[in-house]
């Protein structure tokens, strides 16, 4: 680990929070319903992303960038869970249940797709 | 009780900058300088403007951009003198002028006009630490309203505004003691004319704004619908109408919460221009003992209070669905808007010179 590689994370790191701040602002304001589809876009792109890095097998260093800065900073856990609280605290059980749920399916269909496209590379 | 004041309110997006400065804090800035009787900054929770875009609090990211309130009321020549620099300030957005009476300090007995026997609207101004005999005002007044039968009362938190011509802003590591809130009380002239003494007796220094406004619905009855106004008074001024619909965060309506189900069906109807919901903090309503939110819960209860201002002919095309949701509870009024500005970019609709129209 030099500084460069530091200086890397930093940058790109704030770089996916941007791109998650974007994304999510665009989905969710464009489709408008109640259920949180931003923050599931940007979970299941970012799952599949991340499964198709650890695919590639890259070295040290540009698995530090791609996995835990860009995709680490790109998506999120404490939205999520924000979100789901915030349709439980309005009474809506079905939508906070169905968040979970379809989260994880989805999330670890994704990961998986991403990495076997990765590892057929 | 002056009969002759003014409530200028201000709707728009908080991220809004003007060349320096946010435009809500320019906007409280001049309240400030000029010693606006009483005025106050409310974000909402949700709701939608003129170029449709949603703004919810449900969503992590769409929550950092809310739409707030920005109040202001005070005799007709302060606000008339207000205006010009208001205008100033380049925004999007929209602007209304209302008519309103406004008591202050010492309150007697009251008479109410003939025509505000109606219904009548009470928003009644305290500060965040306000006490009344050791139990903060705003409780304190929502219990005296509740034992007088009005029929219900909301209690929103502002975040900045004015007391008495003092600038009072909302800090971090602060008590906060006169930054203001507001109660809106809805109930019939008659029973609220009898509170307004008790009132001016329990408040220090009693700040009160009182208009007329029709009771449309309440708990899924319909006693009327808004006024059929014209589009137009006679001198070709533009007329506006509000309705607000007051219901409970616990209240549903296919599933959902009603002020998202109203907002949601509202902005997909085309019809609508503009709604901006406002989260109480603590109310009452019909028969309920006043309620807020506890420590440890897993749903809310609070009041939520969502704004529709449009032209005549939309409120009443609109109205069909304010009717459709609201069909099992809530509460429903309308009332005229003399006065609305939008503004968007350099579209400018409507303007702010009063209009005249006399109804029954």
């Amino acid at each position: 680990m030099n500084v460069l590689t530091w200086a890397g994370v930093a940058v790109i790191g704030g770089a996916g929070s941007l791109l998650r701040f974007l994304v999510d602002r665009t989905v969710g304001g464009r489709v408008g319903g109640t259920f949180p589809f931003g923050t599931l876009t940007v979970n299941i792109t970012g799952a599949t992303v991340l499964g198709l890095v650890t695919g590639l097998a890259l070295n040290h260093d540009a698995a530090l960038l791609a996995g835990t800065a860009a995709v680490g900073s790109y998506t999120t856990f404490s939205t999520w869970m924000l979100e789901t609280h915030r349709h439980g605290e309005e009474r809506q059980l079905a939508i906070a249940a169905a968040n979970i749920v379809v989260s994880v399916v989805l999330g670890v269909a994704a990961a998986m797709l991403g990495q076997t496209i990765g590892a057929r590379l | 009780m002056n009969e002759d004041c003014l409530k200028l309110t201000a709707y728009f997006g908080e991220r809004q900058r003007t060349e320096d400065a946010f435009l809500a804090d320019a906007l409280l800035d001049l309240y400030g300088d000029r010693e606006i009787a009483t005025s106050i900054l409310l974000r909402g929770v949700g709701g939608f403007g003129l170029r449709h875009h949603l703004r919810t609090d449900q969503s992590l990211s769409l929550s950092e951009d809310p739409p707030v309130a920005a109040i202001a009321v005070d005799t007709r020549e302060k606000i008339d003198g207000l205006l010009g620099d208001v205008l100033k300030i380049k925004r999007r957005g929209l602007l209304t002028l209302e008519r309103v009476r406004m008591l202050r300090e010492e309150i007697g007995p009251v008479t109410l006009p003939e025509e505000l026997h109606e219904a009548t609207q009470l928003s009644i101004y305290v500060g965040r630490q306000e006490h009344v005999f050791r139990v903060p005002a705003y409780i304190a007044v929502c219990d005296l309203l509740h034992r007088r039968g009005i029929a219900g009362a909301t209690v929103f938190l502002g975040v900045d505004g004015t007391a008495h011509g003092q600038r009072e802003r909302a800090r971090f590591f602060d008590r906060n003691t006169d930054v203001p809130m507001m109660i809106i009380a809805v109930g019939s002239g008659e029973r609220i004319a009898q509170v307004l003494p008790e009132l001016g007796g329990l408040l220090r220094r009693p700040l009160i704004t009182v208009e007329r406004v029709r009771v449309c619905k309440r708990d899924g009855e319909l006693f009327e619908r808004p006024h059929a106004l014209p589009g137009v008074d006679e001198h070709g001024l533009g007329i506006w109408q509000k309705i607000m619909v007051y219901s409970s965060e616990s209240a549903r309506h296919d599933g959902q919460p009603i002020h998202r189900a109203l907002i949601r069906r509202l902005r997909e109807s085309n019809v609508a221009r503009g709604a901006t919901v406002l989260r109480g903090i603590w109310g009452f309503h019909g028969n309920h003992e006043p309620h807020g939110d506890k420590l440890f819960q897993l749903s809310r209860h609070v009041p939520v209070t969502t704004v529709i201002i449009d032209t005549p002919d939309h409120i009443a095309r609109s109205f069909d669905i304010i009717d459709e949701v609201t069909h099992e509870t809530g509460l429903v009024t309308s009332e005229m808007v003399p006065a609305s500005l939008s503004l968007n970019d350099d579209k400018h609709r409507g303007g702010l010179r009063l209009a005249y129209h006399h109804f029954q």
